[in-house]
């Protein structure tokens, strides 16, 4: 548990101190992408060639590569622990530590907001639910190995490698759409009534940009989720309440309404 | 009078009413016979058969006397009356009608077969009496009668075929007629197999010659049968010089001749004709003597054509007639079954008839064949009477002549018909069997003079001749040996002593058959010089037979000799010798059995089969050991060979492979399947994984990398179309403009965009398009050339 | 080799979501504990979002931005699913006393 704890923290401190570390560096400019005239002083991407590899992130060098491999492995092992252990109460945790691992990698992308929202929801809200109905369960322990359908698992196992070393080859590289876009930290943006371009422009993947969105155009989905998670809770109370002497007999608990 | 060509009678030819008629009757008496009384029976069984006598009669006697013009010869002498029912099958360029054909001889035949038939379906009213299959006797007994008609009146040989099968078929039911006993019912089923194996032969012929001739119609077969164009198309223009016709003449021949030997039990096929007496004793007469058998003599001489040309084919015929002659007589010497006797002195008979064929000497195998049908018939009928008698004396076993004895007092018109029968089956004059047996010994006589055949040895016929006057005194001697055993002495049983004489409807018919047996040889008198003036009617049946049946030997297209020789008839003075000789033969035999057994059984042959005759006695008894041999050879490994298959074949491959095996594999997949649905949701995404695993298999399969140049005036546009798949975003493209193939100088430089646009004059006659990719560490080359003209 | 580890571009983001939703897969497929395939499904759940903000960001202009909500949706989406998926797994707890899938097989018939 120990270790868990010393991981979390670490991947606290360093998913925190990444967009320090990303909008801190200056970096050295050898090309002027074409048009893009607006945002004036924003760093420009970057096309060299001694690196023929030609979709990186603005915010390149060895340094960003050194997190984003540490956070992905973080992720990759806080996956695999939940896949592994025998534990349910260790699973949480890897599952927790994967979750902050995968914000600080949001943060890299420039999605601020969203790695917030997912530490705040899915590590503080969603795992304590896991672990509220872990505690109702008490039973804590389980086998990781089915021992059958040993036959169905081991075919499934080996397309699953098959689709991890393709993926993984195909994905490195991929073409960027726009690369101009692409390679730039990215612009503010301009939104709707909220007057002229400069010092009004709202920053791209900030909490006001997103809310502008979700209140704009992405209302009716806003409104939708709310009235799913309704339901959903609606439902969770439905099946999950003790049955009354006078729902009649025991069946099926889910049967009921 | 009408052409007798045209009759016809409710849509059928008149012809076809002929085998009709019994046929009707037959399926009248098998279908209703049974809840009917006797007298509804006998109307249509005897009737049905009389009807067919009297329209034979009409169609023989009217129809072949017809004129077709004022001064037309009789159309008895131009081919006959040939009708078509219908075509029969027609598959290509095959063609089978149903056609019927009455020339002279099918004439005699029908004559011979419905007037015997008649009057043995008349003596089986008496006999079968008590028997309560009375219904189904007739029906058989018709049926079989509507065969042979069929069988004799043929115009192509599937149509005889027809015949040939349906009286095998017949004499199987009647054979085996009191089917309850195990021993009849094998031994019907032993005469149809033995019958098959000839019927099998019967077909080869019958293939080869539709091969050859591409017709089974008898017209059709004699007409090529001359002609030499055959050789040719058959053998080949090199073998022109070949007598190509006589080869396949004789195969032919021979193969259709195996087919007699089926039905007219031949060595090696006559097995089943002894067996055959298990039957009622009318259908021995019937079919075992008078009809069914002599269906191969008969195919022979229709045949004529085919086998005077092959002298091979005589040679066989002659030759197996001479053996079976001679083995059945010496079987019958040892016989103590009355119908046994008779069984094999029909085989012996017929054994005469073919070698008269065999001789060319076809009018010879006819006339025996129909003065055999009567005394043959006669003898017959008349141990069916005196195995009646018997029966009412009490015996339990009315063949055996050994209990026999002294019955010419309680049976003296039984004793008179077979005394009369056996004076003509022993050839003495007047009677038929005289005038019939000595054409057959003057034609082997004359086969060995002056007439030899061409390819024959010319001794040969003299060997013929001799055994068969051994093969006569055999005859003579073992049925006077009977004929003293049954009617003289001292009866030797009780059953004999409380024998009497059979009803008036049995001893009719030996009446009626007794007289022709006498008399009818007299339509085959020997053209002699001394007997000049005899009116034609005596030699009737020679000019009757001749437009029928081919009277010379074929040597090629052109040439023919006669048979009987170039000089024509035999002199006088050897006819009359050789009837001599024959008559005295006779005599010969008759006096033998009479010195050993004229009061009853001999002392002195008792002695002699005790001592030194005792080996040929055993074989004689024991048929010469036939049946066992066919058993051990045939019939034995035959056997073990069905039960090998039925264990293998049934059993493994049938039963245990393929039944079983199928539903095994069925129940296999019916797991396999079940296997995939479990209810378990894991087992099912793990099926949605694999399917997604699979569709990026099959999606990153074909990659093949190309480019386009498509040309605008001066300007080329070069298009890299790298391949399908994500994958071709992340490959290096290098473009050589010159055509250059070797891309390994470029392994480490920065790639080319994939769109170029170049001026035409900086290009070469080819474009080379280098691809690198990193991931899959693979350089590709694809070429292509410029275009000369401009792309729309 | 260098430049896959030193020069980090938007693949590695990609190839990351994807390593990290194929493990939530086998996670469904291996065990046998409800639980565990509940967060399992949360896995493959963030990594379609980790997919989603990567291209978003590839493309980067303004009307890219409404990725960010659809994350924000499928994370509500998430949430409501993990709720209904544990009281039914409660309420079956309730019934049988485990949680084992390979024991969940009624729907076979």
């Amino acid at each position: 548990m120990k270790l868990f704890a010393w991981l979390i923290a670490a991947a606290l401190i360093l998913g925190v101190a990444t967009p320090a570390l990303v909008h801190a560096q200056p970096v050295p400019t050898a090309e002027r992408p074409p048009g893009q005239g607006q945002g004036g002083d924003a760093p420009h991407a970057i096309v060299s060639k001694t690196h023929p590899h030609d979709d990186i992130v603005e915010s390149r060098g060895k340094g960003m590569a050194l997190l984003f491999w540490i956070f992905a492995a973080a992720a990759i092992t806080g996956a695999l622990f939940v896949v592994t252990r025998r534990n349910l109460i260790a699973a949480v945790m890897g599952m927790v530590g994967s979750f902050i691992a995968i914000a600080a990698v949001y943060m890299m992308l420039y999605a601020q907001f969203l790695a917030v929202i997912q530490m705040l929801v899915y590590a503080g809200a969603i795992m304590v639910l896991f672990v509220f109905v872990i505690m109702i369960l008490n039973r804590p322990e389980d086998e990781p190995v089915a021992p059958t359908g040993r036959i169905g698992t081991a075919i499934g196992g080996l397309a699953i490698l098959y689709m991890v070393g393709r993926l993984a080859m195909i994905l490195v590289h991929v073409t960027l759409p726009n690369k101009a876009i692409a390679l730039a930290s990215p612009a503010p943006i301009m939104l709707p009534g909220w007057g002229s371009a400069g010092p009004e422009a709202v920053g791209w993947g900030t909490v006001k940009a997103v809310g502008a969105d979700l209140f704009g155009p992405g209302l009716f989905p806003f409104e939708a989720i709310s009235i799913l998670l309704l339901v959903a809770v609606v439902g969770a109370i439905a099946i999950a309440r003790p049955l009354h002497p006078d729902d009649g007999t025991d069946a099926d608990p889910g049967t009921h309404p | 009078m009408s052409d007798p060509q045209t009759w016809s009678f409710m849509g059928l030819p008149a012809l076809l009413w002929i085998p009709l008629l019994p046929l009707l009757g037959s399926a009248f008496n098998l279908i209703f016979g049974k809840r009917l009384p006797k007298s509804a029976v006998n109307l249509f069984a005897i009737g049905s058969v009389a009807a067919a006598c009297v329209l034979s009669g009409v169609e023989v006697f009217g129809g072949l006397f017809f004129h077709a013009a004022k001064d037309a010869p009789p159309l008895w002498q131009t081919g006959g009356i040939t009708q078509t029912a219908w075509t029969w099958m027609e598959a290509g360029s095959f063609k089978a009608e149903l056609a019927f054909r009455l020339d002279t001889l099918s004439a005699v035949m029908i004559m011979i077969v419905t007037f015997v038939g008649t009057w043995i379906h008349i003596y089986s009213i008496g006999y079968m009496a008590h028997d309560k299959g009375y219904a189904r006797y007739f029906g058989y007994l018709n049926l079989f009668t509507g065969s042979m008609l069929i069988l004799v009146l043929a115009a192509n040989l599937p149509v005889m075929f027809i015949g040939w099968e349906g009286v095998g078929l017949c004499s199987f039911l009647l054979i085996g007629f009191w089917y309850e006993n195990d021993a009849y019912a094998y031994a019907g089923r032993k005469a149809f197999i033995v019958n098959r194996i000839g019927d099998f032969m019967f077909l080869l012929g019958m293939f080869l010659l539709y091969w050859a001739v591409k017709s089974l119609d008898f017209n059709d077969i004699k007409n090529m049968a001359n002609v030499t164009v055959l050789k040719e198309s058959v053998w080949g223009p090199h073998n022109a010089h070949v007598w190509a016709d006589e080869r396949l003449a004789a195969a032919a021949g021979i193969c259709l001749f195996g087919g007699a030997c089926g039905k007219s039990a031949q060595l090696p096929l006559f097995v089943w004709l002894p067996d055959a007496m298990a039957g009622p004793t009318p259908v021995s007469a019937l079919i075992h003597a008078a009809t069914m058998v002599t269906a191969g003599v008969y195919m022979v001489c229709r045949l004529s054509f085919i086998y005077s040309i092959s002298t091979t084919a005589m040679i066989v015929i002659s030759t197996v007639g001479l053996l079976t002659a001679l083995v059945a007589a010496f079987i019958a010497f040892a016989q103590t079954d009355l119908k046994k006797v008779l069984a094999y002195s029909t085989v012996s008979q017929l054994g005469f008839m073919f070698v008269a064929a065999g001789t060319g000497n076809y009018t010879a195998a006819i006339f025996h064949l129909g003065t055999h049908a009567f005394f043959k018939a006669c003898l017959f009928l008349g141990a069916g009477s005196i195995m009646h008698g018997m029966e009412h004396g009490g015996s339990t076993t009315p063949g055996d002549i050994t209990t026999m004895g002294g019955l010419r007092k309680h049976m003296p018109l039984t004793r008179a018909t077979f005394l009369i029968s056996c004076l003509a089956i022993s050839g003495i004059f007047p009677f038929a069997g005289f005038f019939s047996k000595d054409e057959i010994l003057g034609g082997a006589w004359a086969v060995a003079g002056h007439g030899t055949p061409p390819g024959w040895p010319a001794f040969y016929g003299y060997i013929l001749w001799g055994g068969l006057l051994i093969a006569a005194l055999g005859t003579a001697f073992y049925m006077w040996r009977l004929y003293f055993l049954v009617f003289s002495g001292n009866e030797r049983s009780d059953a004999a002593r409380g024998a009497h004489e059979s009803p008036w409807t049995m001893t009719i018919a030996l009446g009626v058959l007794a007289v022709f047996a006498t008399f009818i040889g007299f339509i085959g008198v020997p053209h002699l010089e001394l007997l000049h003036g005899l009116p034609s009617a005596f030699h009737a049946l020679a000019n009757w037979l001749a437009p029928s049946i081919q009277h010379a030997w074929i040597l090629d297209a052109t040439h023919t000799v006669p048979i009987g020789g170039a000089s024509g008839e035999a002199s006088d003075t050897t006819t009359i010798v050789l009837m001599a000789v024959a008559l005295g033969v006779g005599a010969l035999g008759i006096a033998m059995a009479w010195a050993l057994y004229g009061r009853g059984p001999s002392a002195r042959v008792a002695k002699w089969v005790d001592g030194p005759l005792a080996g040929p006695y055993e074989a004689s008894k024991h048929k010469l050991w036939f049946d066992e041999f066919y058993d051990a050879t045939i019939v034995r490994p035959f056997k073990m060979l069905a039960r090998g298959l039925f264990e293998i074949a049934d059993r493994f491959i049938i039963d245990t492979v393929a039944v079983n095996g199928a539903a095994f594999i069925v129940s296999l997949c019916g797991r396999l399947a079940r296997w995939v649905q479990n209810g378990q949701v894991q087992r099912y995404v793990a099926g949605l994984v694999v399917g997604a695993a699979a569709v990026f298999l099959v999606t990153d399969c074909h990659r093949h990398p190309a480019f386009s140049i498509t040309r605008h005036g001066e300007q080329l546009q070069l298009h890299a179309e790298p391949g399908a798949g994500i994958v071709s975003a992340n490959v290096k493209l290098h473009w050589h403009l010159d055509g250059a193939t070797d891309c390994s100088a470029e392994k480490d430089k920065p790639g080319d965009p994939p769109d170029l646009t170049v001026r035409r004059g900086d290009v070469g006659g080819r474009v080379a398009l280098c691809i690198d990719d990193a991931i899959a560490r693979k350089m590709t080359v694809v070429t292509a050339e410029v275009p000369t003209e401009e792309t729309p | 080799m260098n430049d896959l580890l030193f020069d980090v571009g938007y693949g590695h983001f990609l190839a990351l979501a994807a390593v990290l939703f194929l493990i939530g897969v086998a996670g469904v497929l291996v065990r046998r504990n409800a639980l565990i395939i509940l967060m399992s499904v949360e896995l493959m759940l963030n990594a379609a979002n980790m997919t989603l903000l990567t291209f978003s960001r590839m493309w980067g202009d303004e009307s890219a931005l409404s990725a960010h909500t659809f994350a924000l949706i499928v994370i509500g989406v998430a949430a409501a699913e993990a709720c209904v998926g544990l009281a039914i797994v409660v309420a079956v707890f309730r019934g049988r006393r485990n949680v084992d899938v390979d024991k969940l097989t009624t729907l076979r018939h």
